[in-house]
């Protein structure tokens, strides 16, 4: 349940990015695990796979690096670190 | 088209899981209410018409700290609705996956939400700083359960080998044999977490809670046993639609659980612990002796030293598992869809949980019925605010807050895994 609130709310930020840059969609996004975060790579793609179908970042490659360091400030959380979006040229203009 | 790329550095918040809304009325606590985000209703929509061996894989995914317990209840259930008797060592296998599952959700209960509270920090973070070695031994204990998992489970989250009849495939001994090792380091790792928990400085309390939980004249229940509570219940899984009912509660998505004639009651370890202290193997109720437990508990800031303890019953049980072990014929029993209903109930990390499903000739399901712990639990959670909250009304906000989350992480990490996760709202009338 927890884990489900937390990358619904994931997506719904790259969606508002996705917006306010007017780009069509993400091709890639890279996540960052907390090592107190309860969350294996594996089990966020299956997440994110979940929340993000029928989103701007339904096809986006993940790349999830997964830290070990129980000291990091941010070690329980989950963090959206990069995405690159592709889009139309005419709409920059 | 083309491409940019953008650095973000955002992170993910937990929103909207709960909030707590307190009416204060002449300096009494007149109403204490509890809403909490609740994906189980949602499921019970998705599971309509769909096949019936679907529910097992569908149901894991509402949780990912208790999927084994979805999934265990969705296949009993099934089972129970097309008369297939799992038994030998397609059972024991089961309860081995169980024994993972208890593990790792407790662990993660009890190191990295609930000894913060007790220790006075914010979270793990903070108290790994102080307690590296105390938070590495949660983190390799919840390794241990989430060992278990992956190999009778496939996969360490949202395991996908279970299937109604049986598994998908069934582990040889000797796959099993290298967990052996971890759980003996495991079941040690366990009894220092009783010691430690026992020692934490844990507050007063004693509430006369109605206990419920499975009973099993043979085992410490997980997987299959009787309906019983602290009041004289007795009642077979089937029965559980006459004895508990369901409202709707207008300020939740939840749906809150009573019993006809009790009212709230309580589920979870220290309902567990209670009402089968006799089931524990020696050695924990050994350990419960020594950490000063008697052989029941009505204290629910003790839980995580009951939930210890149902550590070190796991580890203890999933080691007798494996040595017994005899690989199976077949892993799983066949069987023809019917038109039908089932009923399925075990006992999740956090409590009682209960299915039931109604099939069509086809096997399509016809209607679902999930009603989880957490629903079970809230009024019972809500009344323990009620009590506690008059006494702390002359703190400050966030010492009131802190302490309202620490009454409800007694309960259960799913509601509570974020800290400061209450939106909290105390109004004088
Ligand atoms: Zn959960």
């Amino acid at each position: 349940m927890h884990e489900t609130a937390l990358v619904k709310n994931l997506v719904q930020k790259l969606q508002a990015i996705c917006t306010e840059e007017k780009a069509d969609r993400v091709v890639d996004i890279t996540v960052w695990l907390g090592a107190l975060c309860h969350m294996s790579p594996d089990h966020f793609s299956e997440h994110f796979r979940q929340e993000a179908a029928g989103t701007c970042a339904e096809r986006a490659r993940l790349k999830i690096e997964s830290s070990d360091d129980i000291n990091h400030a941010n070690a329980q959380d989950v963090l959206l670190q990069s995405l690159e979006l592709e889009m139309d040229d005419e709409a920059l203009q | 088209m083309s491409r940019k790329t953008i650095k973000v550095n955002y992170l993910a918040r937990v929103e909207g899981e709960g909030a707590l809304n307190v009416t204060v009325r002449d300096g009494q606590v007149r109403n204490a209410e509890l809403r909490i985000f609740e994906p189980p209703r949602f499921f019970e929509g998705l599971l309509r018409g769909r096949d019936y061996s679907e529910a097992p894989d569908v149901t894991a995914r509402i949780c990912g700290i208790c999927p084994v317990a979805y999934q265990m209840s969705s296949v009993n259930a099934m089972e129970n609705a097309l008369g297939i008797d799992v038994d030998g060592p397609l059972r024991a296998l089961r309860r081995l996956l169980y024994c993972g599952e208890w593990i790792e959700s407790h662990a993660l209960h009890i190191y990295m939400l609930h000894a913060p509270d007790f220790l006075g920090y914010a979270g793990a973070v903070d108290m790994a700083k102080d307690y590296p070695d105390i938070v590495k031994r949660g983190l390799a204990l919840k390794k241990a359960g989430n060992a278990i998992m992956a190999l009778v489970g496939g996969r360490e989250i949202h395991p996908i080998n279970v299937r109604v009849g049986g598994f998908y495939r069934t582990p040889t001994r000797k796959e099993l044999a290298p967990l052996a090792e971890a759980l003996k380091q495991a079941r040690d790792d366990a009894l220092a977490t009783v010691r430690w928990t026992a020692g934490l400085d844990i507050p007063e309390a004693d509430r006369d809670y109605h206990l419920v939980a499975l009973h099993h004249p043979d085992e410490y229940p997980m997987n299959a046993g009787r309906i019983i509570s602290s009041r004289g219940l007795d009642i077979a899984v089937e029965d559980y639609n006459q004895h508990f009912v369901e409202s709707h509660v207008q300020r939740s998505t939840a749906l809150h659980s009573h019993l006809r004639e009790h009212d709230c009651y309580l589920v979870g370890p220290l309902a567990r612990y209670s009402l089968n202290f006799d089931q524990l193997s020696p050695m924990a109720r050994e350990a419960a002796k020594d950490a000063g437990l008697g052989a029941t508990c009505n204290n629910p800031f003790q839980s995580i030293v009951v939930r210890s303890i149902e550590v070190l019953y796991a580890c203890d049980e999933a080691l007798r598992l494996i040595d017994a072990y005899q690989e199976p014929e077949q892993p799983f029993l066949a069987h023809e869809p019917k038109a039908s209903e089932g009923f399925g109930c075990t006992e999740a990390p956090r409590g009682l949980l209960f299915h039931r499903y109604r099939l069509d000739a086809e096997g399509r399901i016809q209607e679902a019925q999930i009603v989880p712990p957490t629903s079970q639990n809230q009024p019972s959670i809500e009344a323990d605010l009620k009590e506690m909250v008059g006494g702390w009304l002359d703190l400050p906000a966030d010492v009131l807050r802190e302490r309202c989350e620490q009454t409800i992480r007694n309960y259960d990490p799913c509601i509570s895994c974020a800290t400061h996760f209450l939106k909290l709202d105390v109004r004088h009338e």
